[in-house]
């Protein structure tokens, strides 16, 4: 739930930040900007998709920023993270190196939790992406990216147990179970910025 | 797309860490014989997974799941004392007449004197009567000193690497037996205590799975309807066995009927003309869910929830006309956020609404009933209204209100 109510506040704050993004990239020498990505998640469990925005200040060839993504891969978690991205070059196509660490919030779907209410908690884990991508210039104030990058994301879940040895299962008692993940990925994306 | 081929080559490079902690339990035995030698009074202890409830004279009766039987002094409500403990490893259920109480342990049903309840003594044992539960008549040999039982539980963590090839979660190994033998989740409510032939008979809530009228004593297993004849208190003989449904979870008596909750539905017996020998006189189904169930004169209350034990999706009080029991129908249903027991004290319909708390409502027009309290205390299974006082059995314990102001009802006592 926790995860949902983030989401929703920064889909807000992202619009109206790509509002003064847009009138304040003639003058300032700090700009506000605003990344925009969907990617292709590739791991041990399969393909995943992937969405994120990042928003935050852009100086020369430097972006620092805090972003917000919903992550299918395994398990459905909302990373919130900050985000430091350099490049490369003089052109207006340019390269660049990336980074990315911050929490990652477990949201549960409703299949989930209704098939499997053992697991009735999550703890939330940690979040990182790192890569290389170069970007494309749109128009003066917008541009299309494309990066490639690794990606990997924790998360505990608790629940209960019936784990028997013997007979009288029946009549075991309820035990606590954890569940670690630690998930390493590939991921490739392609962003809108602006 | 040359990218996106080399990323899926390389994803072979990607391993998941996926670590599962756990906890192995390895039952401890010793001979059945010794095992019930242990069934006895203990001073009490304090109260850790309560189950099931009944109140006889100034007591309440209060299961500790799987382990035995708390004795509550409820002379003050305001004050009620935890005196005493009987233990019975595997214990579920019971009832109570008189100075008899019946009780399951694993699969036997054992009759106590309770004549002093702080000292119970041991009566009888009537082996394997609840072949459902049985832990160790798992042979031919019903001798009680060459079989072993459980008395207890090694446990040891165990942390193992999960090397799933799904691309799915980790779910753990779960046991989903009958909804209403191991968990509080669907447990049922009790009622006014009932005098016959001079001898009280206490009041079980409406999770419970024993009840007794007269001098039968009725339980409910998996899929039975079973009849005991206690005429002799302490030598109960096996009556008759009616088969009910598949996943029966409590049994409500009410004047001469019987009324069986099940996952499906409510059939009702009728035990006029043969005590021994209940009859089905009707039934109503419904949607699939953990249903207990009360009734009056012409109504009965059902409660559905979504427990997973019991594969349902609703969550609804419903009240059915039974006032004609072979055509009984579905009145009004009421949502409400996880039911389960409840119990009705002349107009007032006071419902367990699970972690939403108690809801008391006025049941004069079943049509439209009208929510009288919201009480939001602790996460309640289950109630035995009565004489103006509310029982509560709540995950944490005990709560007690006074409602003899209906207007005015409020926590008066917890333990």
């Amino acid at each position: 739930m926790t995860a949902k109510k983030i989401l929703c506040a920064t889909i807000i704050i992202v619009c109206s930040m790509n509002c003064f993004a847009q009138q304040q990239k003639q003058n300032a020498i700090a700009n506000l900007y605003s990344i925009n990505n969907v990617g292709l998640i590739e791991g041990e469990a399969g393909s995943a998709f992937q969405l994120e925005t990042i928003n935050g200040l852009k100086y020369k060839s430097w972006f620092a920023g805090v972003g917000l993504g919903l992550d299918f891969y395994r398990i459905r978690t909302v990373p919130l993270f900050a985000h430091i991205r350099k490049e490369f070059g003089k052109t207006v196509n340019r390269f660049f190196l990336f980074g990315d660490a911050g929490i990652d919030f477990g949201w549960r779907t409703d299949k989930e939790t209704k098939q499997f209410p053992v697991n009735d908690k999550l703890k939330n884990g940690f979040y990182a992406q790192a890569g290389a991508g170069y970007t494309f210039r749109l128009s003066p104030v917008n541009n299309l990216s494309f990066s490639l990058g690794y990606s990997y994301k924790t998360l505990t879940e608790f629940g209960s147990n019936y784990t028997y040895i013997g007979y009288g299962a029946e009549a075991m008692p309820v035990k606590d179970s954890k569940i670690s993940y630690h998930l390493n990925r590939f991921v490739i994306k392609a962003g809108f910025e602006f | 797309m040359v990218l996106l081929t080399l990323i899926i080559a390389f994803t072979g490079c990607m391993k998941d860490k996926i670590r599962y902690t756990y906890q192995i339990s390895t039952p401890i035995y010793e001979p059945l014989t010794k095992f019930r030698e242990s069934i006895k009074s203990t001073p009490a202890i304090s109260i850790s997974t309560p189950g099931k409830i009944g109140v006889f004279g100034k007591y309440i009766f209060m299961s500790e799941t799987g382990v035995g039987i708390h004795i509550i002094d409820n002379s003050d409500p305001s004050n009620p004392k935890n005196i005493s403990f009987i233990n019975i490893p595997g214990n579920q259920d019971f009832a109570i007449r008189g100075n008899a109480m019946y009780a399951d342990a694993y699969s036997d049903l054992v009759s106590f004197d309770i004549s002093d309840p702080t000292k119970v003594i041991t009566k009888n044992f009537d082996a394997n009567v609840f072949p459902y539960n049985s832990i160790y008549f798992y042979g031919s040999s019903t001798d009680p000193d060459s079989i072993n039982a459980i008395v207890g539980w090694s446990t040891r963590d165990t942390t193992v690497d999960y090397s799933p090839n799904n691309s799915g979660r980790v779910y753990p190994v779960v046991f989903s037996g009958c909804p209403n033998c191991y968990t509080l989740a669907a447990v049922p409510t009790a009622y006014s205590s009932t005098v016959s032939s001079g001898v009280v008979t206490g009041t079980n809530g409406s999770l419970s799975r024993f009840t007794i009228i007269n001098d039968y004593l009725y339980t409910v297993d998996y899929s039975n309807l079973n009849t005991y004849s206690i005429a002799n208190p302490f030598q109960p003989s096996y009556s008759n066995q009616v088969m009910v449904d598949y996943h029966v979870e409590t049994i409500y008596p009410f004047k001469d009927k019987l009324f069986v909750g099940t996952n499906n539905g409510v059939y009702m017996y009728d035990i006029q003309a043969s005590p021994g020998n209940p009859v089905l006189n009707g039934e109503f189904t419904h949607m699939r869910g953990c249903d207990p169930v009360i009734a009056d004169n012409n109504y009965a209350y059902v409660t559905i929830n979504d427990s997973s034990a019991c594969l349902g999706f609703n969550n609804e009080l419903q009240v059915v006309n039974i006032q004609d029991l072979n055509n009984s129908f579905l009145v009004q249903s009421y949502q409400l956020t996880h039911p389960i027991g409840l119990s009705k004290d002349s107009n007032n319909l006071f419902v367990c609404d699970g972690k939403d708390g108690l809801k008391v409502f006025n049941a004069n027009d079943v049509n439209n009933l009208q929510m009288i309290a919201d009480l939001k205390d602790a996460e309640v299974y289950d109630v035995i209204a009565m004489n103006g006082l509310a029982i509560v059995l709540a995950k944490n314990g005990l709560y007690e209100y006074d409602y003899s102001d209906i207007s005015n009802i409020h926590l008066i006592g917890k333990l």
